[in-house]
């Protein structure tokens, strides 16, 4: 009789764990979703405001503080035909918090009057995101990559998993997950989200004809230097060209 | 259940600090100020730099008495490792020897000024500095990737590293000068920052700091470690100096 209550106390609570694990799993994995669109929408309105970052002088007042979250805010119910999140977790929380000090540690480059192209592009605004969001110490880790080859800033170089999925995206684009992962000794939850080729992309990534340097030029004076200083690699709007890693650690759910 | 057991161990920190800083407050904190724009700009009244306000409610709101100094950077330096103040902010925390608070107020980023008309604003894109002359200020450690650049790196003399650092790039005799925070070169509060465009070497942060007395007691340490951690978990000073 004994044994068999601790037969059925024991099998309770593996079931009741594991049904635990599953719940945390599922909340993990809508935080660490949302966390990714919210980074998204915020480099496509980085994208779609380089006409604002880039004029010499006027208003930029809605590049900053609350007017900045409210843009992205937008871009985010726009794109994806849902309300934006609560901050109900620490990571969104700090991500908004994130975006606000880079965009404020940009301040003078952007209010620049004598300078045209600020360099404030989507691929700069999300590295210094993540370096921002990886020195709060909340477990939330967030990179802009894609493989190897041809990588422009070696900070963003992928780690192994991180190729690995790009190998998958390669083959089956879609968002790819990984809930029992384990990096520096820790749990963490992974995720990543392909971001398809876009025609803007191309402006740097793309071929001479698409650089803007080379508009109303003859075709002998064109240059494969994009704005940004660096070579353009001649990718097409079919090409692979990056997606954005997620990594949170578990502990964070607690 | 869980925002209860949080409210529980808020009220515990509460009181742990509380209790700390009831048997140190009888006492007159001296705190170091040194300038460091546009954080902390002794052109203005002390009271419209962020970084004092912030500080200045964090010992307000724990009840601790404090007396602010103002120092040239090495003078504050030197009175601290005397013990002649408690505390001396922000401090860069060049000589580890320093003993400092567990939490950065913020992050400093290292990078280039340059002459508008020879701006770089990617940094990342190493190739680019090829053959630039750069000119690094005396006793200044240089990030790895700015060295092993191709860049000429010549030293710059003087103590006035951004006036003199301006000034050079403006007639032509370098292409930018180095500067690990050049925040402090490039802000509207300096004179001249409209002189030149700076950008950043992302990726290689370092901390800015409090720094404490070499003599400060183990419980006065304690308790102000658990003051501006709590203050930094509230509203942390990046995010209020940002917002």
């Amino acid at each position: 009789m004994f044994k068999k209550c601790i037969s059925v106390s024991l099998s309770l609570f593996l079931l009741f764990s594991s049904m635990l694990a599953k719940a945390n799993d599922q909340e993990m994995k809508r935080i660490v979703d949302q966390v990714s669109k919210m980074y998204i929408s915020s480099m496509v309105f980085l994208f779609k405001h380089q006409w604002l970052i880039n004029q010499k002088g006027g208003d930029k007042s809605e590049l900053f503080s609350e007017p900045f979250i409210n843009n992205i805010k937008r871009v985010y119910e726009e794109k994806y035909q849902e309300d934006f999140p609560k901050s109900d977790h620490i990571a969104k929380k700090m991500l908004l918090q994130s975006m606000i000090e880079v965009m404020e540690d940009n301040r003078p480059i952007l209010t620049d009057a004598d300078i045209g192209f600020k360099g404030i592009i989507p691929a700069t605004f999300a590295s210094q995101l993540g370096r921002k969001l990886a020195i709060k110490g909340i477990g939330l880790k967030i990179k802009f990559t894609r493989m190897n080859e041809g990588i422009r800033n070696k900070a963003n170089i992928p780690d192994a998993w991180e190729s690995a999925m790009i190998q998958k995206i390669i083959k089956v684009p879609k968002i790819y997950y990984d809930a029992n992962a384990v990096v520096d000794g820790k749990a963490v939850y992974r995720q990543f989200t392909p971001l398809p080729m876009k025609p803007y992309c191309l402006k740097c990534h793309g071929t001479m004809a698409d650089n803007p340097l080379n508009e109303g030029k003859d075709r002998s004076q064109w240059t494969n230097i994009d704005m940004t200083g660096f070579e353009m690699e001649n990718w097409k709007i079919t090409d692979f060209g990056g997606g954005v890693s997620i990594l949170m650690e578990k502990s964070s759910l607690q | 259940m869980k925002n209860m057991s949080l409210s529980i161990s808020n009220i515990l920190k509460f009181f742990l600090i509380f209790s700390l800083s009831l048997s140190v407050n009888s006492t007159t904190l001296k705190v170091g100020l040194v300038e460091y724009p546009p954080h902390l700009d002794f052109k203005n009244t002390l009271n419209k730099s962020k970084l004092f306000q912030y500080t200045n409610a964090v010992f307000n709101k724990h009840g601790l008495k404090v007396e602010f100094i103002k120092f040239p950077y090495r003078r504050g330096l030197l009175e601290l490792k005397k013990s002649n103040i408690d505390l001396l902010l922000p401090y860069d925390n060049i000589d580890k020897s320093v003993k400092v608070l567990s939490n950065p107020l913020f992050y400093s980023v290292p990078g280039l000024c340059f002459k508008k008309e020879k701006f770089i604003p990617i940094l990342s894109a190493l190739h680019r500095l090829k053959g630039l002359k750069i000119a690094v200020p005396p006793g200044v450690p240089v990030i790895n990737v700015l060295k092993n650049s191709e860049a000429i790196l010549v030293d710059m003399q003087g103590s006035d590293i951004i006036n003199r650092g301006i000034a050079l790039t403006q007639v032509g005799r370098i292409d930018a000068f180095y500067h690990p925070s050049p925040l402090k070169v490039y802000h509207s509060g300096n004179e001249r920052y409209k002189e030149v465009a700076c950008s950043y070497f992302h990726g290689y942060e370092t901390g800015v700091f409090i720094a404490t007395s070499p003599t400060m007691s183990e419980k006065q340490l304690t308790l102000l470690n658990n003051v501006f951690k709590q203050a930094h978990n509230e509203l942390s000073y990046e995010y209020y100096f940002a917002r």
